[in-house]
């Protein structure tokens, strides 16, 4: 099934709810707000045999946090990127790690990195961030290295 | 064996000489049944990802080239998958042969350092000196191509830097035919082990429903049953020109792992060959490229697996965010699924099947719960397991290690 086949199934499944892009014949982007996600997400589960959360990238925009979910299917070109913007200043989506286990680590990275609340995540503890680093975002555009290196960087506690 | 005072707290890692990255697992055991597993990953997240948001899409291929010490072909031509998805162009065929023979010279000796690591887990030290003696001249070949026994700094946006010495292609042709009549005698030798046999089939199970709710990639996926391997699925540099095939299993096994492994690396030395016959001739790039604001999605097969890299652009010389998501990143949590429920002798070999780059178990240390029960020492982990070797090799009445002659074809 190509990007255009797909959009055209999601259109018909969820309407005016989900807007589709199709970049090229194996990439296609679908957009939907926050709270269908967990919805859309378990449709294309069912609807596209072998597809997995590859992974997903939280970016800090103008408007919101973007945090797009890539879904990659076993023995397909196809890579379907499921866009949602969160409002900042405290961006929150419902976890996918109910409906994949795979998106358990992703989500917990994004909170570490650009400080997205990740609504009924069963283990929300830090991964990749350090201690030290407690509620600073790092990807974040705000977050300022001079300043973080200053605050904690040179002068170390013991 | 279920009552909470009989359970423990092992933790494994994070430092050791064999890590290539620190990684930390704490074990919950009860007895020798492994309970609960979790993974702490943050010791080295070095903000590469920001770091190459500060670099302009020339110098992003080098810094990524550090991602790994392994895979470091995978994660720059990634990058450069994902930026020729933005704009859309395809590499000059010269470039695509060269990016496909670095990238296989890569996934030679990555599985057989993991070949070598898997035998030395589990007592077999034979089989570790071996895969890495055999794998010297894959690095030795990777050297004479680059200069560099590991980073190439080859791949760029739009094709490859430099060319490739094709007065060197003979010499690699016989470093070829060498590693491919060792490793069949490796192979015959570890497949047709009983006491392998016996220690490897049915440890660490991954079932296919399991596999892909982790959303497991490359030879972690491929034994458990699933057919996915983004050279087939997703073309890029020359593989759809190739002759070659996947290799799959079903078991989900540890043995499973090893036979896809060890199976590839002579699917690689017929892809390398080859690349080498049909090596074109003409440009290795397109010159410098202006990227136009937009976003790419580039995918790799990583020795390990499926490598994702996401670029968006916003028209200027660097890209406004890139993400990198290593093959290991999905499958080390598969752990979880896999080693419940398994004696702790298992562990090791079970963590070790999914090559996540990282390794062994010296460094660890163990919370005794409050009755003061006796300390579980650190290296016992790694001793239990090959004590469960030696074990299964005096019941089948074998050697503990593999019978060399027979390996040789000279004995009997």
């Amino acid at each position: 099934m190509d990007a255009a086949a797909v959009a055209t199934r999601m259109e018909e499944a969820f309407g005016d709810r989900v807007s589709t892009v199709v970049r090229s014949p194996k990439r296609l982007v679908a957009s939907c707000a926050p709270a269908d996600l967990p919805e859309v997400a378990r449709w294309l589960r069912a609807a596209l045999p072998g597809s997995r959360l590859a992974t997903s990238t939280g970016i800090d925009l103008r408007d919101g946090v973007g945090l797009f979910h890539h879904v990659a299917i076993n023995g397909s070109p196809l890579v379907i990127t499921l866009k949602v913007l969160l409002p900042k200043p405290e961006p929150h989506a419902p976890t996918l790690a109910r409906e994949t286990r795979a998106a358990e680590w992703i989500e917990r990275e994004i909170h570490d990195l650009l400080g997205v609340t990740f609504d009924g995540h069963p283990d929300a503890r830090r991964l990749v961030k350090a201690e030290s680093m407690a509620e600073t975002f790092p990807l974040r555009r705000d977050f300022d290295p001079a300043e973080f290196k200053e605050r904690i960087g040179e002068r170390p506690e013991f | 064996m279920s009552d909470q005072s009989s359970r423990r707290v092992v933790e494994i890692g994070p430092f050791h000489p064999l890590l290539e990255e620190p990684v930390g697992f704490s074990l919950t055991v009860e007895g020798e049944r492994v309970v609960a597993i979790d993974a702490r990953m943050d010791y080295i997240h070095k903000g590469l990802e920001r770091l190459a948001q500060e670099r302009t899409y020339d110098m992003v291929p080098i810094v990524l080239e550090r991602i790994c010490g392994i895979c470091s072909v995978t994660h720059s031509v990634c990058f450069c998958n994902a930026v020729e998805d933005l704009l859309g162009v395809t590499i000059p065929p010269r470039a695509a042969y060269i990016r496909t023979i670095i990238g296989e010279l890569e996934r030679l000796h990555s599985h057989l350092l993991w070949v070598g690591l898997a035998g030395h887990f589990i007592g077999y030290n034979t089989v570790f000196m071996w895969a890495w003696k055999y794998r010297e001249p894959v690095c030795d070949a990777f050297e004479m191509l680059t200069g560099h026994r590991q980073n190439s700094a080859l791949p760029m946006v739009g094709g490859v830097r430099r060319d490739l010495p094709v007065e060197y292609f003979p010499a690699i042709r016989k470093i070829l035919d060498q590693v491919e009549g060792e490793v069949e005698r490796l192979t015959a030798a570890v497949l047709d082990d009983p006491v392998l046999a016996a220690r490897l089939k049915g440890v660490g199970v991954l079932t296919p429903e399991a596999a892909l709710d982790f959303g497991v990639v490359g030879p972690t996926a491929r034994a458990s049953g699933l057919d996915t391997d983004v050279r087939r699925d997703e073309p890029y540099a020359a593989y759809a020109e190739l002759d070659w095939k996947v290799v799959t299993q079903p078991a989900g096994d540890v043995f499973a792992k090893a036979v896809v492994r060890l199976l590839e690396i002579f699917e690689s030395i017929k892809i390398l060959r080859q690349c080498l016959d049909r090596f074109p001739a003409g440009e290795i790039n397109l010159g410098t490229l202006h990227v136009p604001p937009g976003e790419g999605i580039g995918r790799y097969e990583a020795p390990r697996g499926e490598d994702v890299h996401y670029v968006r652009s916003n028209g200027t010389n660097m890209p406004e965010r890139l993400k990198v998501r290593a093959p290991s990143y999905v499958n080390i949590p598969s752990f979880k699924a896999s080693c419940l429920g398994a004696p702790m002798a298992d562990v090791m070999i079970t963590l070790a099947a999914c090559d996540p780059c990282y390794s062994c178990t010296e460094r660890a240390i163990t919370l005794v719960d409050s009755a003061g029960a006796p300390w579980l020492a650190a290296p016992k982990l790694l001793e239990a397991s090959r004590r469960k070797t030696f074990e299964l090799a005096r019941a089948l009445g074998r050697r503990p290690d593999l019978d060399i002659d027979r390996a040789d074809g000279s004995g009997r």
